[in-house]
């Protein structure tokens, strides 16, 4: 009776759940359906493939070299990345924040923000265009000749670079927030031992961001197989693609490249990384919850 | 207060330069797009532009108006940033005040279908079927509807709508209003930082976002952004082929002109929300 009742009362919110809900159900939990194709062969016009093929796929990709190699790339420029882009942020925010002017301080976050909201491919087109060979402003200025991106060597860098142009200041609001929550009480107490500037950021600024930072780095561990797809994909060249080559862009070309168009195939190879990288961000958020009591999920 | 020390003023020079080099690296790009974009044909080609513009002209933007397409994807881009956007709020809007009321049965099941989501997802290529086979391709559907949900923002807006006190809509609903009418008078009007917030996360990954496009879309509906992926990739084909070629060099003008005309909406816009997402991103850092 009582539920009943209850029902009677709250239909309208049901009523509301009901298209967002069917929305988020196809295109969230379809695909997930959809990768059933993994192990079945693809016909044209059947989402879920036509008969079953077991683990047929993903022995063929597993025995494929590229895919190592791919797989080899997705780490390497993962761990570099976080090495550099992860104590990035850290930095500028505990500089942004010894920064007394005021006014200067706000105009510096606010030019460091934007670059997030810029598109991957206007910053890849410009940075293109500066890293051109001979006229380039980056050849110009050191005098030489180098085609900066159609080398696989300078690949990561590119990559990491651009990570770092884009997201460090963004992500440093994180860092500030931690900073404005530390008690000022604190700093005066330093003060008062005789600690300097650069001795307050060490042994009270640091410690009372340690929580917040480590939670950030189990969750950027988490995240290792999830690098910057678009920007991958508008860097790869087939001159750069013994760095470029990354397991998303290992997985779009067994798609869509022309000759290929293997779309099981390729659907096993993305579930393969889906799987890890889903294993990898659940431990590194149940490690967060043990280690700090905080996670973000 | 204020610590006078040598080593702190030394400290603060270091400081304050080391800032004025990093709003240097922040503001180069954009500037020497602006001085490539506004340089002479002949400048660019004999290789005498560096950082500032040599022989100051506006011919590039005024090119625009003939390069292939560009008005057209123009167009296209403010099309499907304006109806996406305001689809994606509507849908968001409706998914999450019910997912705010704590006493809602099906509530805890529905979060944590979404929370697995965040996780876990089919991969591009089932994405790709789905959306094909439900007769999308070639439609701007396929670029309106799929990605009008967005889980992290979902999270934020929940949790927003959580923290409007119970009190207010109790009051509407001795008043005699439904919950429909409590959601479009009382707490959309109060969740406004929210919105702002999530509708300009959403509006920049409609005008940013190609590779939708490119997946789903045909030549005519292509957005602005795929004329810079196009211009990137053309580069570095040509660059392949013949070491970045004379006439490459010849488009660095409108190319540039290009690049800055498809981001002046964000960087006009950008300083008036700033506020906002600042606001919203602590809004988030709220557990779900």
């Amino acid at each position: 009776m009582k539920k009943r009742s209850a029902f009677r009362r709250y239909w309208p919110l049901y009523v509301m759940l009901v298209i967002p809900l069917v929305h988020f159900l196809l295109f969230k939990y379809g695909p997930m359906f959809g990768a059933i194709l993994a192990f079945r062969n693809y016909k044209p016009g059947m989402t879920f493939g036509a008969e079953w093929r077991g683990f047929r796929y993903f022995e063929i990709f597993l025995k494929d070299a590229q895919y190592w190699r791919a797989f080899r790339n997705t780490i390497v420029l993962s761990l570099l990345n976080l090495v550099i882009n992860f104590p990035g942020p850290i930095i500028f925010a505990i500089l942004l924040n010894e920064l007394r002017f005021k006014r200067f301080k706000k105009l510096v976050q606010t030019i460091s923000y934007m670059p997030r909201f810029m598109a991957t491919v206007v910053v890849i087109s410009i940075m293109a265009t500066m890293l051109m060979p001979h006229s380039g402003v980056v050849n110009k200025l050191m005098g030489t000749n180098i085609d900066y991106i159609g080398n696989p060597g300078y690949f990561k860098w590119i990559y990491v670079f651009t990570d770092m142009w884009q997201y460090t200041g963004f992500t440093a609001i994180i860092y500030l927030a931690a900073i404005t929550g530390i008690n000022t009480d604190l700093y005066e107490a330093a003060k008062i031992d005789g600690a300097n500037r650069f001795k307050q950021m060490l042994h009270v600024t640091v410690p009372g961001i340690l929580p917040t930072m480590m939670v950030m780095l189990i969750l950027n561990i988490g995240q290792l197989l999830r690098l910057g797809f678009e920007k991958v994909l508008l860097l790869y060249r087939p001159s750069n693609s013994s760095a470029s080559d990354i397991l998303d862009t290992f997985t779009y070309r067994l798609a869509f490249e022309a000759g290929s168009t293997n779309y099981s195939l390729a659907a096993a190879a993305g579930l393969f990384t889906a799987v890890i990288s889903t294993v990898l961000v659940i431990s590194a958020n149940a490690v967060s919850r043990k280690a700090t009591g905080e996670s973000i999920y | 207060m204020v610590d006078k020390s040598m080593g702190s003023r030394i400290f603060n020079i270091f400081l304050y330069l080391f800032m004025a080099v990093i709003i240097v690296i922040f503001v180069f790009p954009f500037f020497y797009m602006f001085s490539l974009s506004t340089s002479g044909m002949k400048a660019i080609m004999n290789n005498r532009v560096t950082f500032f513009p040599v022989d100051f002209n506006i011919d590039a933007y005024l090119r625009i108006f003939e390069y292939p397409g560009f008005f057209q994807a123009y167009r296209n881009t403010i099309i499907y940033t304006t109806l996406g956007t305001f689809f994606s709020l509507i849908m968001m809007m409706l998914f999450a005040y019910p997912l705010s009321k704590s006493f809602l049965k099906g509530r805890g099941v529905i979060l944590k279908l979404v929370i697995f989501s965040m996780f876990f997802s089919g991969g591009l290529i089932p994405n790709y079927l789905l959306i094909r086979n439900i007769g999308f391709a070639n439609k701007i559907w396929a670029i309106l509807i799929p990605f009008a949900i967005n889980q992290f923002n979902l999270i934020i807006m929940v949790n927003f709508m959580r923290s409007i006190p119970e009190d207010i809509e109790e009051a509407a609903m001795i008043d005699g209003l439904g919950y429909f009418r409590i959601l479009g008078w009382i707490v959309v009007p109060l969740s406004k930082p929210a919105i702002a917030t999530i509708g300009l996360y959403t509006a920049v990954f409609f005008w940013n976002d190609w590779f939708n496009a490119m997946l789903y879309l045909n030549t005519e509906q292509r957005p602005v952004m795929m004329i810079l992926r196009n211009i990137v990739v053309n580069a570095a084909n040509a660059g392949e082929a013949q070491g970045y070629g004379e006439r490459g060099i010849a488009e660095m003008a409108s190319k540039s002109a290009v690049i800055l005309v498809s981001v002046i909406p964000i960087i006009v816009l950008y300083p008036f929300l700033q506020r906002f997402f600042v606001k919203g991103l602590t809004v988030g850092s709220i557990k779900g």
